[in-house]
């Protein structure tokens, strides 16, 4: 009688737990959706966007337990077709060998509507642990997150020979990002 | 003796000054701008370009203070000697010398502006943007660039070619007013 109290005990904390985790699942969307890089030419400012990625962001009880997003190098547009050429070669994201650049993220601590997030980065082969600070909003009545990470592009290879010069082509890198999420059916 | 001011017969070291100051950074500046142009995407590009556009912006600097100049002391008169349609086509061609190189620099700071490529001049100093980046803008304006610095080159060809009749067939004088020192 004991051991089967015990094992109902055991279920009914297993169920609670479990509801209390269900966690809600979310798509982030290209269109709509925006991830802008940031970097210094020659000590000035300069952006180009990503035109492609997906990600699928997770909450339970409006924290945000994991994300897994992918972005396509190749969708890269600064509006200057010479300069997106060069950026899809080996220099700089060498999308043949390398078509994704992913992050999987590990653990999250949110705070209100701030998500610390770290997680693993990889670019062009190299995986590194980053942190950033997600944030996440309700805008035209639909969930959105936004977020900077911060990154130093010498540590993927991103900008080789030559580029490695960071007095001319700085070394950080911005990437913003900024999408409406779409409830997983 | 050498005056700072001008005098009727000649410029004096002021505007010689700024006059060969101009005329040694535009040579430099179109070798400069053909050489960059020219290469492919990389490094040495974004490096020669960016001293293209950072002395581009002391050229415009330069001719804003010559125009300045030449209302605060005018330039000798050209010699009676010189027919009067001399007199209009002189004229006509030094005010296309002052008004073509600073479209063309405008241009050229606009098309950067377009492309969204910022100018830090020489890397000291942040230049402001003449229009937000507009990529579809910025081809015609690198086009709008290049033909005006092509019209710039064919009034210098004319602009020298003149100062050879005047120096070599004419010998009017009118050559010294810029070169006194030259007998």
């Amino acid at each position: 009688m004991v051991e089967v109290m015990r094992w109902a005990g055991l279920f009914i904390l297993a169920a609670c737990t479990h509801v209390g985790a269900v966690e809600e699942c979310y798509t982030a969307e290209t269109s709509g959706g925006q991830v802008t890089f940031r970097v210094l030419q020659a000590g000035a400012p300069y952006s180009g966007n990503f035109r492609h990625f997906t990600g699928e962001v997770c909450f339970a009880q409006g924290k945000l337990t994991r994300i897994d997003a992918t972005l396509d190098p190749a969708s890269v547009d600064t509006g200057l077709p010479e300069l997106d050429a060069a950026l899809k070669d080996e220099e700089f994201f060498a999308v043949r060998e390398f078509p994704r650049v992913t992050f999987v993220s590990s653990a999250v601590h949110s705070q209100g509507t701030a998500h610390t997030t770290r997680g693993t980065l990889e670019i062009k082969g190299h995986r590194r642990e980053v942190e950033v600070v997600l944030h996440s909003q309700q805008s035209g009545g639909k969930l959105a997150i936004s977020g900077a990470l911060k990154l130093d592009r010498l540590q993927y290879g991103i900008g080789t020979g030559d580029w490695s010069n960071t007095k001319w082509l700085s070394a950080e890198v911005i990437l913003d990002i900024n999408t409406p999420l779409t409830r997983k059916k | 003796m050498t005056r700072f001011l001008n005098s009727k017969e000649a410029y004096g070291i002021i505007a010689q000054l700024l006059h060969g100051c101009v005329a040694v950074l535009i040579f430099t500046q179109i070798v400069l701008g053909l050489y960059a142009a020219n290469l492919p995407v990389s490094m040495a590009r974004l490096q020669w370009l960016s001293h293209h556009k950072s002395l581009g912006l002391t050229i415009l600097a330069l001719v804003i203070m010559r125009l300045l100049w030449r209302q605060i002391d005018a330039p000798p008169p050209l010699p009676h000697t010189m027919a009067k349609w001399e007199h209009h086509a002189a004229n006509a061609m030094h005010r296309a010398l002052y008004l073509i190189p600073v479209l063309a620099m405008l241009a050229g700071w606009l098309y950067a502006s377009a492309a969204g490529l910022t100018v830090n001049w020489f890397g000291q100093m942040l230049i402001p943007d003449l229009i937000a980046k507009n990529t579809e803008l910025a081809p015609l304006l690198k086009a709008l660039h290049h033909v005006l610095v092509g019209l710039l080159v064919l009034l210098l060809i004319a602009h020298i070619g003149a100062a050879v009749r005047h120096a070599l067939m004419l010998h009017d004088r009118v050559v010294q007013r810029m070169f006194p020192w030259w007998r």
